[in-house]
């Protein structure tokens, strides 16, 4: 158990192993570097070109909460923590994050995800693990930091971890453990991993200024999406709603718009008669957001496809749009081609996952092709694109508001 | 939307995905795509954004130069420098499809058939790549070249766009060397480009934290109201190097400090913290405040110059412990050149907000570290109370930190815990590498994006040069008479000479500790 975890390098070791004496330390030694991680260890990429792009195996590890400490002691605690460390350390923080979950094992889970988390975003993480259905009420807490190497490469910087594990009536306690861990006059940043519930506790949404989510995971999708709104009525601030279904298509929506950008092509959007979407095992919800988006952008409406393999839309000319939905392997969006009177805009997935290939063709030339990032379905990835773009969620509200009844 | 924003010429997918202008398609046409600047800085520039997805697909890069090369030999030689100097491990994947965008186009810069040819090729790549007819003529060449290839531009027809498109210039400093020949360089510009078409770089400007200035100053509503002569009492930008001439004694001994720092990247700093709120973020409207500042600088008169401006060279010296030689010594500088590597300034601005505030400023190479930094320094609190024994640390400071380690740090007072009353000077400190794990784009790389995407925000206007000029015309004609100051010396890993902190301790003051 060690409460300082440290990033990049041997050297940390000692200073791990001296801070807490003769508590064993185990390093996480991850790559820094862009070489893409394999869906399989065992071989390379295939862009859908045929380039070989070489891939490591992701390494494995293991971590664990930290210190144990009294609920009561927290903040000394934390102090001591920082008092004991030897070396040029930095605690950074400019967001308080805290992780709800109610999956079992979901602390170290979560506590991974946070290392790796604050690596880019220095943060206060509050990861709570509850149980509401167990029968012993029990509260336990832990602290701990992550630290790296800055990007100067002298100084750690380390953001601090508190962790709580809440059981049966003591889940009711989370307004009040959130509220007195905060780091103040930060704003609280609630990952919400789990289904929401009713009664949702108005005195909780009242502090927090972004509630993420991730509806692909939902099932019944309007009644989450209720409850969250009554959430945010009740709020007396306003909440940003971020989705993280929503930020899966960011990199998507940007190699879409790209092919607009010079003014001379939007006569495409009246244009664009057809597509098809390929999306993965459960991310069918994924795909729809995309066609929300499209249609809440081009002011298109959405005239029937509720469980069919296909959408049909309204164009702003009253023409019709017909979008294909495909399931087929694992990645949230595989490809979408869109077809106008005559371009072919076309965007699929490279293999590994990380690079997209753009192109746009009329039928009778050559395709100029692009490569742009893809992004990676993988929740640090995820939280941290969602993490570096802030402002409102207007754009996705507006989708959602397309494609409602089709989710 | 959505149909009203792609009625006006906007692409409503964009929306909450870019806060910035989108870079449009064009074909960018380096002149000297052999030299340095190209290999070290703007191919990898363009490397990365397109790395990051900033680059548009239809983006061509045409290498212009003298010497004879293939275009596969142009394309491996920048792969090679490209994996040097990348911000950004490079990957043979992005760079296969980023470098099938780079050509060569060999032609002597007087020649001008190499421009009618130059024409056919952006055709056709226009016709190829999507170019759309945009062109991006960047100047990476020689100052004295400029003016060939200009006339060969415009005689091309290159440098009018041609309807629905747009042809923009960049040019690199020094824009010029002296007021008078940076108006015959302005002139043989207009010649060919407008005003609007034409983006003067200053690398500096592109610098994440010169581009917070004016965050900190106009998003934060307590510094403004004290930004003023009534609150401080004076401010001090720094630019030091430990580096010598390395390389560049042939521009460096006919240049020197004054023209190759301050004229245009300390001044540009100086806008930057001086200047009153513009009206809007439009470029012009920044400019036109920008320029206002360099209008406001108290000319000397020629007595004054050797009171209030220092110039200086360093001797032999050590840096890290390790020697170096004398300027005067190194490679291609002549053994008895005059040239300055070191000035520090007093200015003064005429204006409301800073009326007799100085502002001392002070840029040298071998000096013992490598820092850039704006320091602006509060009046002291009144000797009463707490202050009554007060020294020079007692006033406040924020500095902000342009390069390395960038970020903000404001001194304060505090008391020493205790049961007597102890009160020392505390530092909060905001480092951009602690708090923000990304690292920050090149310069270069915002300020192409920023080119391609028709913003002049962070370019030097035409009048913003010319004052300038007309201010360091001042000193440099000064310095050439005969009753001249001397030059003074400085041994390399100090300071600069005792003749700087002169400057200031007339006025009771003294140079920052970096």
């Amino acid at each position: 158990m060690f409460p300082l975890r440290f990033r990049h390098g041997i050297p940390f070791v000692a200073q791990a192993s001296s801070l807490w004496g003769k508590q064993a330390s185990r390093l996480r030694l991850v790559s820094t570097g862009v070489t893409p991680v394999c869906p399989t260890a065992e071989d390379g990429c295939t862009t859908p070109l045929g380039m070989t792009i070489n891939c490591m195996p992701a390494p494995a590890e293991t971590i664990s909460l930290g210190l144990p400490v009294a609920i009561d002691r927290i903040d000394r605690g934390l102090k001591k923590l920082w008092s004991e460390s030897e070396g040029a350390m930095t605690r950074a923080s400019m967001i308080n994050l805290a992780v709800y979950s109610e999956e079992p094992d979901s602390l170290t889970q979560n506590t991974q995800l946070l290392a790796r988390i604050a690596e880019n975003h220095a943060c206060r993480g509050i990861v709570i693990g509850a149980n509401p259905h167990s029968k012993n009420d029990r509260i336990e807490a832990w602290i701990s930091a992550h630290c790296h190497v800055g990007r100067a490469g002298t100084k750690q910087v380390c953001s601090e971890q508190i962790s709580f594990l809440l059981e049966g009536a003591k889940v009711k306690l989370l307004p009040s453990i959130v509220f007195s861990q905060l780091d103040s006059d930060l704003p609280l940043y609630l990952w919400w991993q789990s289904k929401f519930a009713e009664p949702m506790d108005p005195q909780l949404w009242s502090w927090i200024d972004r509630l993420i989510y991730d509806s692909q995971t939902w099932r019944d999708f309007n009644a989450q999406m209720r409850l969250v709104e009554t959430a945010q009525r009740e709020a007396k601030q306003r909440i940003v709603l971020c989705d993280l279904n929503w930020t899966r298509l960011v990199h998507f929506r940007v190699a879409f718009a790209q092919f607009f950008d010079h003014p001379s092509s939007h006569h495409h959007f009246r244009e664009i008669e057809s597509g098809t979407i390929v999306f993965g095992k459960n991310f069918r919800s994924t795909a729809i957001l995309f066609i929300g988006w499209l249609a809440a952008q081009l002011g298109w409406e959405v005239r029937n496809g509720k469980n069919g393999d296909h959408i049909e839309l309204e164009n702003s000319t009253r023409n019709r749009v017909k979008i294909d939905l495909q399931e087929n392997g694992d990645a949230p969006i595989g490809s979408f081609v869109a077809h106008s009177s005559d371009v072919k805009f076309e965007i699929a997935l490279a293999r590994c996952g990380d690079l997209l290939e753009v192109s746009r063709s009329k039928s009778d030339q050559s395709p100029a092709r692009q490569l742009l990032p893809a992004g990676e379905n993988d929740s640090v990835k995820l939280m941290s694109e969602e993490l570096m773009r802030g402002g409102q969620r207007r754009v996705y509200l507006r989708a959602l508001e397309k494609v409602r009844d089709l989710l | 939307m959505t149909n009203r924003s792609a009625e006006q010429g906007v692409n409503p997918l964009r929306e909450g995905l870019s806060t910035r202008a989108v870079p449009q398609p064009c074909a960018i046409v380096i002149f000297g795509a052999t030299g340095d600047l190209t290999h070290r800085k703007l191919i990898p520039a363009l490397y990365n954004l397109a790395a990051d997805g900033e680059l548009p697909p239809a983006v061509a890069v045409v290498g212009f130069a003298r010497r004879p090369k293939t275009g596969d030999e142009f394309r491996n030689e920048l792969g090679e420098t490209t994996k040097q100097f990348s911000r950004q491990e490079v990957r043979d994947d992005i760079w296969k499809t980023f470098s099938q965008s780079l050509s060569y186009h060999q032609s002597e810069f007087e020649d001008e058939s190499g421009y009618r040819s130059l024409v056919k090729r952006l055709d056709q790549l226009d016709e190829e790549r999507g170019t759309r007819g945009n062109r991006l003529f960047y100047f990476a060449a020689a100052p004295e070249q400029f003016e060939p290839i200009l006339k060969n531009l415009k005689a091309a027809g290159l440098s009018k766009a041609k309807e629905g498109s747009w042809a923009r210039v960049i040019i690199e400093k020094p824009f010029g060397r002296d007021l008078a020949s940076a108006q015959e360089l302005n002139r043989v510009v207009s010649n060919s480009f407008s005003e609007d078409q034409t983006y003067r770089i200053d690398h500096f400007l592109g610098k994440e934290t010169a581009q917070n200035i004016l965050v900190l100053r106009f998003a934060n509503a307590i510094f403004e109201p004290i930004w003023n002569a009534r609150y401080i009492d004076h401010i001090q930008i720094t630019a030091a190097e430990t580096l010598g001439v390395e390389g560049r004694a042939g521009y460096y001994e006919t240049a020197g400090a004054l023209r190759d720092m301050v004229q245009n990247h300390l001044l540009q700093l100086l806008c930057l913290v001086a200047m009153e709120a513009p009206t809007d973020l439009s470029a012009d409207s920044i400019r036109d405040e920008k320029v206002k500042v360099v209008r406001s600088l108290r000319r000397y008169r020629p007595e004054e110059i050797t009171k209030w401006v220092v110039r200086s060279q360093y001797t032999v010296g050590a840096i890290n412990a390790e020697p170096v030689p004398a300027y005067r010594e190194e490679e291609k500088v002549n053994p008895n050149s005059e040239t300055e590597t070191y000035v520090a300034l007093r200015l003064l601005l005429d204006t409301w907000r800073w009326s007799e505030v100085p502002i001392y400023l002070r840029v040298g190479k071998r000096l013992p570290k490598s820092a850039t930094e704006i320091s602006v320094h509060f009046k002291k609190a009144p000797m009463v109370l707490f202050n009554r024994d007060s020294a020079e640390h007692d006033q406040n400071v924020l500095v902000i930190r342009i390069q390395p380690d960038e970020g903000i740090s404001l001194r304060m007072m505090a008391k020493i815990p205790g049961t007597s009353l102890r009160i020392e000077p505390v530092k909060m400190d905001f480092h951009y590498g602690t708090s923000f794990g990304k690292a920050s784009p090149e310069a270069y790389e915002r300020l192409l994006l920023d080119a391609m995407s028709g913003d002049a925000t962070l370019f030097a206007r035409r009048d913003e040069v010319e004052e300038a000029w007309g201010f360091i015309d001042t000193i440099e004609s000064a310095w050439s008479n005969k009753d001249a100051p001397p030059l003074t010396y400085y041994p390399a890993g100090s300071w600069g000479p005792e003749e700087a902190d002169e400057l200031l301790a007339r006025d009771g003051r003294t140079w920052r500790r970096l």
